[in-house]
């Protein structure tokens, strides 16, 4: 693959008995943001550190930029920066101390350097603190710092571990508009965070990885388009062939009926919406009774439920309550499920991404 | 250029962890400060029991011409106190210093020869010459008719009587066999027998029965006389018995010789009557001295035969000899140099006690002890570096394993050095110490000490991963290595047995060398150069297990 950054094939790592990664192969193309998720102990620190060159695996090979890297290659080392998940600056050196120092063991040397600094400082708003020891920031000035040291010597991949865990929301907004701005320059950024919103809005494509297999990766669209978009409807005093009748909308690809509508039950994750005829409450909690304007009848004897895997829910919710007026049958409620980052993770991995 | 680049970041770290400054350099001053304060003059000298006896040697000595004694007599009075067991002997610059020590009570009493103590001790002589001295008095010796004083402390009057009895002892022993010696070998010689013949010319007249004594010798001398045939022939040639021309005059003097010959007997009866006779003894007495008796010749032979019989009846005495242990024909008593020290001022000075001898031993042990307080900080620095997620960019950097630990190494060398020549000067600036007669080899002993410092802390940060274990590790190790080496203790003072076992820490080994350097006025270079050999071991054997053993993951 031509474009390929990073390229991990075959990795396998074990610590003991733990198997970290169990044969893990992605790549990392030129110029993406790539998002690599997983709960803890996933392996994606590991993949990470085998990828920068920190720890050895068992077996599998790493190539970087088209070229074998192993962990005792050390001129490939210039090509990567590394923004850790803990903070890795010396509290003791101002903000400008700890970038020259950085930028120094990458061979940076005079004005190139000062100046690499100065853009460093500007680019995540230091420079007014620029003399300042690093020990006085705020954590969210510690984090940017923390991304200006790991790309003061203009690397060409970027591995981001959890840049913005325990940041606040000025530094972390600072932060994303730095890796947006560091990707529109060109660079390659590998970004793990548990914030998926993070990797939503980041990410041209996302790995998923959980026990060290990689469950998936794939653009964001493509990981979406695994799971379905349904809308669940309660109908009382439906006749017969209903279900038929909706299974013939355009729209629906197929409809499972079910005699009696199940009593809601706590669920996770977002997505799911109830819809009345009268009311559509996108902001109903989850799993809630339905209102009690419905009347007795709903969920209640005579109520039937249908499940319709849609490709659109607007127009087919639309045909849904136009077939119900036809027949006259009434629309008890409606919920809709759409496919989020969040869904697809937890069918993915079976658990939360923060479990 | 990595390594230095490493090097720089953790000098400048170190530098500024208040934490380093406080233990590396003000810790070990306030130590050196409170205890150079503390402790007594004696500190880090060995306890000596002997007898102290100070002396000020101002004395010009003799003119070379003078054969015996072969020193001046000051040396001579010196060499015998040297010689005398369990007195130790010091010599004091000068007399300011003698009465400045004596004043603030530092000494019970110092003896005093004075330019002319040679001078004074040569005329000393039981002769009775018009510059003879006599040193006796009452009490012994005069000392100051020696030319010698005797500084006291009132204060301290059981310990100058002490000092004083031992100086008239030693003066003693050296003067009277001066005076014997030079007296006895007057006796018996030509002018001591003229003198006494001369004295016997005013002997007149000689008493009857001293002549009468005379009777048997003359009578033995009348005997043999003439019993002499030659005496025989003489009495004829002068009774004219061998006149050749006169036969008359022939025959009578051979008649007449014939007549002593033959009645020699009642000759002889005669003459002993004579002398039994007093009233002839008397007149004939009447007309000598005693003085006549002794003859030239009879001087010459008389004189030192009465030495000889002097001798003969002190056979256990040697009065011809000046010196004392032939005086009383005894062993030898050879001066014992090492005995003899020159005084230096252990005290010191000033409200620090500036110059005081405590610092010679206080500050090269407390700067070899807290070398190795360098674990701390070295360890702390390891600790903060994985503390603080710097090691992860570290490795992540391209940097090889060896430079990450060069690079760590390097600024502790530099600290520790700059550690080691801070507490020598600010030993030297802030309480007077020296630092002896080679200085220069200071330097390669403070590398070597400091190479081995850093051996070790680089070998504790291998094995302490919390800033807890290093404060704890470090702390035991440096205390313990400091307990067992005598850096809290002068080593001087440890037993011998100790002292060897001792020699498995690195410091023990720099301790010796700076004893050398700083306690001993000539030093003795191999032993220091093998003990910065040991130390470089040391450093080097620290450093390969750290190596082996860091662990940077």
């Amino acid at each position: 693959m031509p474009n390929a950054v990073l390229e991990v094939t075959d990795i396998r790592k074990r610590f003991g008995s733990t198997v970290a990664l169990d044969g893990v192969s992605l790549t990392v193309e030129a110029g993406e943001v790539f998002g690599l998720l997983g709960p803890n102990g996933a392996g994606k620190t590991t993949l990470l550190s085998i990828a920068a060159g920190l720890t050895r695996a068992d077996s599998g090979s790493v190539n970087l930029f088209g070229k074998p890297f192993t962990r005792d290659d050390r001129e490939m080392r210039h090509l990567i920066g590394i923004g850790t998940q803990d903070l890795s600056i010396y509290p003791d050196l101002t903000a400008s101390e700890n970038l020259r120092f950085f930028g120094k063991l990458y061979g940076l040397r005079g004005k190139q350097l000062e100046s690499r600094v100065g853009e460093m400082l500007a680019s995540v708003g230091l420079t007014d603190r620029a003399n300042d020891r690093a020990g006085t920031f705020s954590g969210g000035m510690k984090r940017r710092l923390n991304l200006a040291v790991a790309v003061v010597h203009a690397p060409k991949l970027l591995i981001l571990d959890e840049p913005t865990t325990g940041v606040d929301p000025q530094s972390r907004n600072h932060i994303f508009e730095q890796v947006k701005a560091l990707n529109a320059a060109g660079l390659t950024v590998i970004y793990t965070s548990h914030y998926m919103e993070e990797v939503q809005t980041l990410c041209s494509r996302i790995a998923v990885l959980d026990n060290g297999l990689l469950r998936a990766c794939d653009t964001l669209p493509n990981l979406l388009s695994r799971l379905d978009t349904t809308i669940r409807v309660t109908v009382t005093n439906a006749p017969e062939g209903f279900a038929e009748r909706l299974a013939r909308a355009r729209g629906v690809n197929r409809v499972r009926e079910e005699p009696l509508p199940p009593t809601p039950s706590p669920k996770k994750g977002g997505g799911e919406r109830i819809v009345s005829l009268a009311l559509a409450t996108s902001d109903t909690p989850l799993g809630s009774s339905p209102p009690p304007f419905l009347g007795e009848g709903v969920g209640g004897r005579g109520s039937s439920t249908f499940e319709l895997v849609v490709e659109d829910i607007g127009p087919v919710l639309a045909k849904v309550a136009s077939e119900c007026a036809a027949t006259g049958a009434e629309l008890a409620s409606a919920t809709t499920t759409e496919p989020t980052l969040e869904r697809v993770f937890l069918h993915l991995t079976g658990r939360g991404l923060r479990d | 250029m990595a390594v230095f680049t490493l090097a720089a970041k953790d000098l400048r770290l170190l530098l500024r962890d208040p934490r380093s400054a406080v233990i590396l350099l003000v810790t070990p001053l306030l130590l050196i400060l409170v205890l150079g304060l503390a402790l007594g003059e004696g500190f880090g000298e060995k306890p000596d029991e002997r007898l102290r006896i100070s002396v000020v040697n101002l004395d010009r000595g003799l003119p070379t011409q003078v054969t015996f004694p072969e020193k001046a007599w000051s040396e001579v009075v010196i060499d015998d106190i040297s010689a005398t067991q369990d007195i130790r002997l010091e010599i004091i610059r000068d007399r300011a210093e003698a009465e400045r020590l004596i004043a603030k009570n530092r000494r019970a009493a110092v003896i005093v020869f004075e330019e002319d103590f040679s001078e004074k001790m040569h005329r000393c002589s039981f002769l009775s010459q018009k510059d003879s001295v006599n040193p006796f008095g009452p009490n012994g010796v005069q000392l100051d008719r020696l030319g010698a004083s005797l500084l006291t402390d009132r204060t301290q009057p059981v310990s100058a009587s002490i000092i004083e009895q031992v100086t008239q002892v030693t003066l003693l022993r050296v003067v009277i066999p001066w005076m014997i010696g030079k007296a006895f070998a007057r006796v018996g010689d030509a002018q001591f027998m003229e003198m006494v013949a001369e004295r016997l010319k005013t002997a007149k007249p000689i008493p009857p029965e001293v002549l009468q004594e005379l009777d048997p010798v003359v009578q033995r001398l009348l005997i043999t006389l003439t019993n002499d045939t030659e005496f025989q022939l003489l009495v004829g040639v002068e009774f004219g018995a061998t006149n050749l021309f006169d036969a008359k005059k022939r025959d009578a003097g051979i008649a007449d010789a014939l007549v002593i010959a033959k009645r020699k007997a009642e000759f002889q009866r005669a003459v002993h009557k004579a002398f039994q006779n007093r009233a002839i003894m008397t007149r004939v007495g009447k007309e000598i001295a005693f003085g006549e008796v002794l003859t030239p010749s009879v001087q010459k032979k008389v004189g030192p035969t009465v030495k000889e019989g002097v001798g003969d009846l002190f056979s256990n005495y040697n009065f011809e000899s000046t010196r004392w242990t032939d005086l009383v024909k005894t062993d030898a008593r050879a001066a014992n140099t090492a005995n003899r020290v020159e005084y230096k001022d252990t005290v010191g000075s000033g409200v620090l006690n500036r110059g005081a001898l405590r610092y010679q031993i206080l500050v090269p042990s407390y700067t070899v002890m807290f070398s190795f307080f360098l674990v701390l900080s070295v360890g702390w620095l390891f600790v903060a570096e994985r503390k603080h997620g710097t090691l992860v960019r570290l490795r992540a950097a391209p940097l090889t394993r060896g430079q990450i630990l060069m690079g760590k190494m390097l600024p502790c060398l530099v600290v520790s050095l700059l550690q080691g020549v801070f507490l020598l000067a600010a030993g030297r600036l802030l309480f007077g110490m020296t630092w002896g007669s080679r200085p220069e080899l200071l330097l390669p002993l403070v590398a070597s000490t400091s190479f081995a410092a850093v051996g070790l802390a680089v070998l504790v940060a291998s094995v302490a991963r919390t800033e807890t274990q290093v404060a704890v590790y470090g702390t035991l190790l440096v205390l313990v290595l400091g307990g067992v080496s005598g850096s809290l203790m002068p080593r001087d003072l440890m037993p011998e047995q100790m002292k060897t076992v001792s020699l498995v820490t690195p410091h023990a080994w720099a301790l010796d060398a700076y004893n050398q350097l700083l306690a001993t006025p000539t030093p003795d270079v191999s032993t220091v150069l093998t003990a910065c050999g040991a130390l470089c071991t040391f450093g080097a054997a620290f450093t390969v297990i750290a190596w082996w053993r860091m662990d940077l993951e």
